[in-house]
């Protein structure tokens, strides 16, 4: 009996701290049918991003190409200012290909993070998903929550302007990594951050050309 | 703090891939071939050849660039070039350059303007559709961008030592003795081209090879193409350029 409430009330602190880091937003409804509109799904277009990615000290600066080939098909390409292409990604559905990678860059855990990234980004196969809606106090914003194994990730959309501001991923109740997308154009947002709080990395991506 | 960039691009002539492309149709032929009567397979065996002949005979013709021949007197024309490099101190132009990328149905498109100085100064400046500059004084390297400068010791790096090299040597059409390039001569009526394949793995990696490409009047390199393993490419087109009008040497400083 002791155990029993000594595990209750464990569950009961991990539970409160579970709510601890979105605990300022109410439910609004579990099992909700309606997802963010995917940011780069916009007509098989190509978007050019002056891209800045600084980790643990280093700085790597270049251009980011994104180009949506089908629906569900996405080509993402770095280059440096000079030309030179350092990697050449490809998000297939759920697949993931390497077409290309300079040696300089082949460092598998610091592609892993940023391929991880950018699968946030483009917002793939998120109707194959639970989500819950939540919002918060003001009635500002549309919270979506969507589950990705152990990780979960929040959507916070603008009600106003319906645009998507931040997302925020989040794994073992702890805050891994902020999205913050501003600066808005045509429903286009015109800077990307990504900062991750667990490792010392940081891309921004500053729109150059739609 | 460590700034990764490079210029340094490039690509192989595989010859598994030029086998992939020829063997199929070569093999099928022999395959048909054993499937009919004897005097059948004269005929194919005949027109096996004829193909294998073809195919041998396209890739040496492919391996000139179209519309150009090889330059006959390579002697005299390097000769020419280092006397024309000679006669520059100082050189600047506007470029353009253009990223081709087989995926993207665009090409990315960007413009500047650079400053060159002997000996050993070049400022590289990109103006549109995004500031960024790399300068080069002497054994410095220097880059600014975002409004933050960073400054390098070139011989503290082996890729800022090779970013030098290729960066000053392709604006004084200076890489026909660079012994990391294997350096074939062509030439039609407006210009002459050089075509440089690196001959070190590492720089076979990303490149496949570089045309420089010289205008027959005075001898200035008037465009480069670094063309990747992928077939990829960048291609840079001088225009506006002056030659031997002062440059200050504080150009090459960045602060």
């Amino acid at each position: 009996m002791k155990n029993l409430l000594l595990s209750s009330f464990i569950g009961l602190v991990l539970s409160s701290c579970s709510f601890g880091l979105y605990g300022r937003y109410s439910e609004v409804t579990q099992a909700y049918s309606t997802y963010p509109k995917a940011i780069f799904g916009d007509n098989f277009n190509s978007f050019l991003f002056k891209t800045n990615i600084t980790v643990y000290g280093k700085d790597y600066s270049g251009l980011l190409v994104t180009k949506q080939m089908s629906p569900q098909d996405y080509r993402v390409i770095f280059t440096t200012e000079l030309g030179m292409k350092l990697f050449d990604f490809e998000f297939k559905d759920t697949a993931f290909t390497l077409h290309y990678c300079v040696p300089q860059f082949n460092k598998p855990k610091l592609l892993k993070v940023i391929q991880k990234d950018i699968e946030v980004l483009l917002m793939n196969n998120l109707s194959s998903k639970k989500t819950e809606l939540y919002r918060d106090k003001e009635g500002l914003l549309s919270i979506h929550k969507i589950e990705f194994g152990p990780t979960q990730n929040y959507y916070f959309i603008e009600k106003s302007s319906q645009h998507l501001i931040k997302i925020e991923q989040a794994k073992k109740r702890r805050k891994k990594t902020t999205f913050t997308l501003s600066n808005y154009q045509a429903d286009f947002p015109g800077n990307i951050l990504i900062q991750h709080h667990d490792i010392k990395l940081k891309i921004e991506l500053n729109l150059l050309k739609k | 703090m460590y700034k990764f960039n490079s210029n340094t691009i490039v690509f192989d002539i595989s010859a598994s891939t030029q086998n992939a492309q020829t063997d199929g149709p070569i093999e099928s032929m022999i395959k048909h071939r054993t499937e009919r009567h004897t005097e059948r397979s004269r005929s194919v065996l005949f027109s096996t050849t004829v193909t294998i002949i073809l195919f041998i005979s396209s890739f040496t013709f492919a391996q000139v660039p179209a519309g150009f021949k090889p330059v006959k007197d390579t002697t005299a024309f390097k000769q020419k070039m280092e006397a024309q490099s000679k006669l520059i101190s100082t050189l600047e132009s506007d470029f353009t350059q253009e990223k081709y990328l087989s995926v993207m149905s665009e090409k990315i498109i960007s413009k500047g303007h650079f400053h060159f100085k002997k000996v050993n100064m070049l400022r590289w400046e990109y103006n549109e559709p995004y500031k960024y500059l790399i300068a080069i004084n002497k054994d410095k390297m220097f880059i600014k961008d975002n409004g933050k400068v960073s400054k390098y010791d070139i011989n503290s790096n082996k890729m800022f030592k090779s970013i030098n090299e290729m960066m000053v040597n392709t604006v004084q059409g200076n890489l026909l003795n660079n012994k990391d390039y294997k350096a074939k001569f062509y030439e039609n009526e407006k210009f002459y081209m050089l075509e440089l394949s690196p001959l070190q793995k590492g720089a076979k990696d990303f490149l496949k090879v570089i045309q420089l490409y010289i205008n027959k009047t005075d001898y200035a390199v008037d465009k480069v193409k670094m063309i990747e393993p992928s077939d990829d490419y960048t291609s840079i087109d001088f225009s506006n350029r002056k030659t031997n009008q002062p440059i200050a040497d504080e150009k090459f400083i960045i602060k």
